[in-house]
């Protein structure tokens, strides 16, 4: 029988997290307090218990916090820790606490979960800040700095929020703001396809993903984007994407690590569905001296496998790395807004999921690790921007779940149709309900 | 608070800033952190030295602390780098402590950022430094396949011109010896030779950078070095042998013909000698010669390489697999 998906324990992991202080462990995430607001409400909704669980006033009370890490010029913070008070907000000072490109897309989708109408959100400010964070080649960063200088890394999670926040905004018929410029979009959509690498993915950013979100919400927006050859089934690009993306279930968990970073450091990551396939050389001879065929010929042969010799399959993000329950997230959800969900293997993922990344506690982790309770090393805070402090390799890595990988986890399966789990949006990754609230806004019919 | 620069002289003239999370004008803040109370220290004079907009030394050391509490706080980068500019601070040695924090926190994005915004300072670094390459290579001692410290060589060889750069091909090459699955240099090792050069966009393949270029001719080299070409080929062979079931080497090579303009059907016979009747030896050739016997009209000895894979090789895809049959125009089991 299949395990279950623990819907209680995971009510009160969010629970816990929403209602107390976060452990002092996330400090270093402190600059992503909006997101992981994100995670801790949309994951109660999916459950389907937040009106439940949570009374008018507090979630008043939360839209309230929203507005306050409004920036007095349009958009939003990603905490309040940049705000020094608007009474000494200058315009030479107001570099120092600027609104930020994803906090923006996470605190207006978080509005819209707690049944904010937007009504206090500066629409205007914000759609004319926007573009202003578009780069030369077409992409979005994700602060403004001295000088209006885009300062920021590429990320292409970056485009992703921008195109959400014009979705969102400025909806398709610019109702109210016909009069505001907006973002170059043909420039927009050319740099999304000149990310795409030789091997059909995404390249120039970990979570490579996202960019078909960015293509999604011009799609959803109305925008003619029909020739674009990365969304044409059919098209090398297309197909070459959907077979990057399927090829990135494995088997490989991960699971060996310990035994094999003794014998070898540099293979510590795994190796696919390879794992057990040894290097086949030993290099004595020099590389002329023995032909090809020569070494073709002295290859073992590669055994079949048969169905049940790999019960679990999550996602890795790379070639030749063991799964990381955030992939089965972002490649199964551009899967799905390519219309191509289909191809993977849902019933691997889910049990790896479920039996080897589910928390006793409720969440998931990031990989399979140690039992819950016998956690021997701290939080591990792999989020947007995050940093992960080096763990000497004694132990086997991160254990607890974490806001992230709870999310993203549960999200997976609610795309594989969970019971107990609302319908959620690959693009808002947010429920349907949340969706459907938007599109109820002013300017949006 | 009798905190560390509350009782601290130096910063005696300034008035802390504490954190506002609305709560006095009503508001419930979400994702609260049982912060630090140095952490809190800290910012509240961070907040202040900002709204002053000070530009000191002391607001130099004071970015250095909340860094190392938060390294992922992204105003207090720009804001270091504004001062050490406005100071007009030695950024060697803004390098060299940089050094030290990368090897702190390896998966960390501002780092790095704040590393090519030092770095991209014409005045204080005219021309690469002698150093860089070697800290690159000490960093991948820690993880080889490290995301941000490849996005930053990925940026340095833009920035100083280095594709050819011989440096730059050794280190992929030594890499690649060590790890031959490293996927990371197998993706530099394609940029050097074939990734858009000077004047052009940056893109993921050749010539794809640009919004005039057609569809067709992306990731297509106009000009082509044949023997150069002919050397990578032969360099993926030289890897696949040693690792069949490596995906990276079988897709630089597929990489390497569309740049070059040559199909895949030039590896049938080497794909071949992976798949001989029974005996399989790659499941990554199977998909190759799946993929050439397509190309050429063969679609029945291609949805035998996929059900090979399907069957025997790669049951995690059947369900691809499946997807790459239908597209064939055959039914499937």
């Amino acid at each position: 029988m299949a395990a279950p998906f623990n819907t209680e324990r995971h009510v009160k992991y969010y629970l816990r997290c929403l209602k107390t202080f976060l452990p002092s462990a996330y400090t270093s995430n402190d600059s992503n307090r909006m997101l992981l607001a994100f995670f801790t409400i949309s994951g109660l909704d999916i459950l389907g218990v937040l009106q439940e669980k949570t009374t008018l006033e507090e979630r008043q009370g939360w839209i309230d916090w929203l507005y306050h890490c409004q920036v007095p010029t349009g958009g939003f913070r990603g905490f309040s820790g940049t705000d020094f008070g608007a009474e000494r907000r200058t315009e030479e000072n107001g570099i120092w606490d600027p609104a930020n490109g994803p906090a923006t897309f996470f605190a207006l989708v978080n509005l819209l979960i707690l049944g904010d109408d937007l009504s206090r959100v500066k629409r205007r400010e914000c759609l004319e800040w926007l573009p202003k964070l578009q780069r030369s080649d077409g992409s979005f960063g994700e602060v403004l700095g001295p000088d209006e200088s885009i300062a920021s890394h590429r990320d292409l999670r970056y485009c992703m929020c921008a195109a959400g926040i014009r979705y969102m905004l400025r909806g398709s018929a610019s109702k109210g703001v016909e009069d505001i410029e907006d973002i170059d979009v043909p420039k927009f959509i050319s740099f999304i396809e000149a990310c795409q690498a030789y091997d059909g993915g995404m390249a120039e950013s970990p979570f490579r993903e996202p960019h078909i979100g960015s293509l999604e919400f011009l799609r959803r927006g109305k925008e003619d984007i029909h020739s674009v050859p990365m969304l044409s089934p059919g098209s090398r690009k297309y197909e070459t994407l959907v077979g990057w993306l399927a090829s990135r279930q494995t088997g490989d968990l991960g699971e060996d690590e310990e035994e094999e970073e003794e014998e070898e450091e540099e293979e510590e990551e795994g190796s696919d569905n390879a794992s057990t396939e040894s290097i086949q050389d030993t290099d004595p001879t020099p590389e002329s001296e023995v032909s090809i065929d020569e070494k073709i010929g002295a290859l073992s042969e590669l055994p079949a496998l048969t169905s049940d010799s790999i019960p679990c399959a999550g996602f890795n993000g790379r070639y030749n790395k063991c799964a990381d329950t955030c992939y089965s997230f972002w490649n199964g959800a551009t899967l799905m807004m390519l219309d191509r969900y289909s191809v993977i293997d849902d019933v691997r993922n889910r049990r790896y999921l479920v039996e080897k990344v589910q928390h006793l506690i409720g969440g998931f982790g990031k990989t399979v690790g140690n039992p819950p309770g016998m956690t021997k090393r701290p939080l591990s805070l792999h989020v947007l921007s995050g940093t992960e402090r080096r763990i000497p390799k004694v132990t086997n890595p991160t254990p607890s779940p974490d806001l992230l990988h709870s999310y993203f986890g549960m999200v997976s399966l609610a795309f594989q149709g969970e019971e107990g789990l609302a319908r959620v949006d690959p693009l808002l990754v947010t429920t349907q309900r949340v969706v459907q609230h938007l599109e109820s806004l002013p300017w949006r019919s | 608070m009798d905190g560390k620069y509350a009782s601290d002289p130096e910063w005696a003239s300034v008035t802390p800033i504490p954190l506002d999370d609305g709560e006095e004008s009503g508001a419930s803040p979400l994702a609260y952190i049982a912060y630090p109370t140095e952490y809190l220290e800290a910012t509240s004079y961070l907040r202040a030295v900002m709204a002053a907009n000070e530009m000191s030394e002391r607001a130099l050391k004071l970015t250095q602390d909340v860094i190392a509490m938060n390294p992922a706080h992204y105003t207090v980068w720009i804001y270091r780098a504004k001062i050490l500019l406005a100071l007009e601070k030695d950024l060697n040695e803004e390098i060299s402590w940089l050094n030290t924090v990368a090897l702190k926190y390896l998966k960390n994005y501002q780092i790095w950022h704040h590393r090519q915004v030092i770095m991209s300072t014409r005045a204080s670094f005219p021309t690469l430094p002698p150093k860089e390459q070697d800290f690159l290579v000490d960093m991948f001692a820690q993880d080889s396949k490290n995301y941000h410290v490849w996005t930053y060589r990925h940026w340095l060889v833009r920035h100083f011109k280095l594709w050819d750069n011989p440096r730059e091909i050794e280190d992929v090459n030594h890499l690649l010896k060590a790890d031959v699955r490293n996927n990371s240099a197998w993706n530099h090792r394609y940029m050097l030779r074939f990734g858009p050069r000077e004047g052009e966009l940056d893109a993921g393949m050749a010539n794809a950078g640009d919004m005039s270029t057609t569809p067709s001719d992306k990731g297509v080299l106009g000009v082509v070095d044949e023997d150069m070409v002919d050397g990578e080929l032969l360099y993926a062979q030289e890897a696949i042998v040693r690792a069949p079931e490596n995906r990276s080497p079988w897709w630089f090579a597929r990489g390497v013909l569309l740049a070059s303009g040559r199909g895949l059907e030039e590896w049938e016979e080497f794909a071949g000698k992976f798949v001989a009747g029974d005996v399989v030896k790659s499941s990554h050739a199977v998909e190759w010669l799946a993929d050439v016997y397509a190309g050429a009209g063969k679609e029945g000895l291609a949805v035998d390489m996929l059900n090979l894979l399907k069957e025997k090789y790669d049951p995690i895809r059947k369900n691809y697999w499946d997807y790459r049959i239908k597209a064939l125009g055959q039914a499937t089991a």
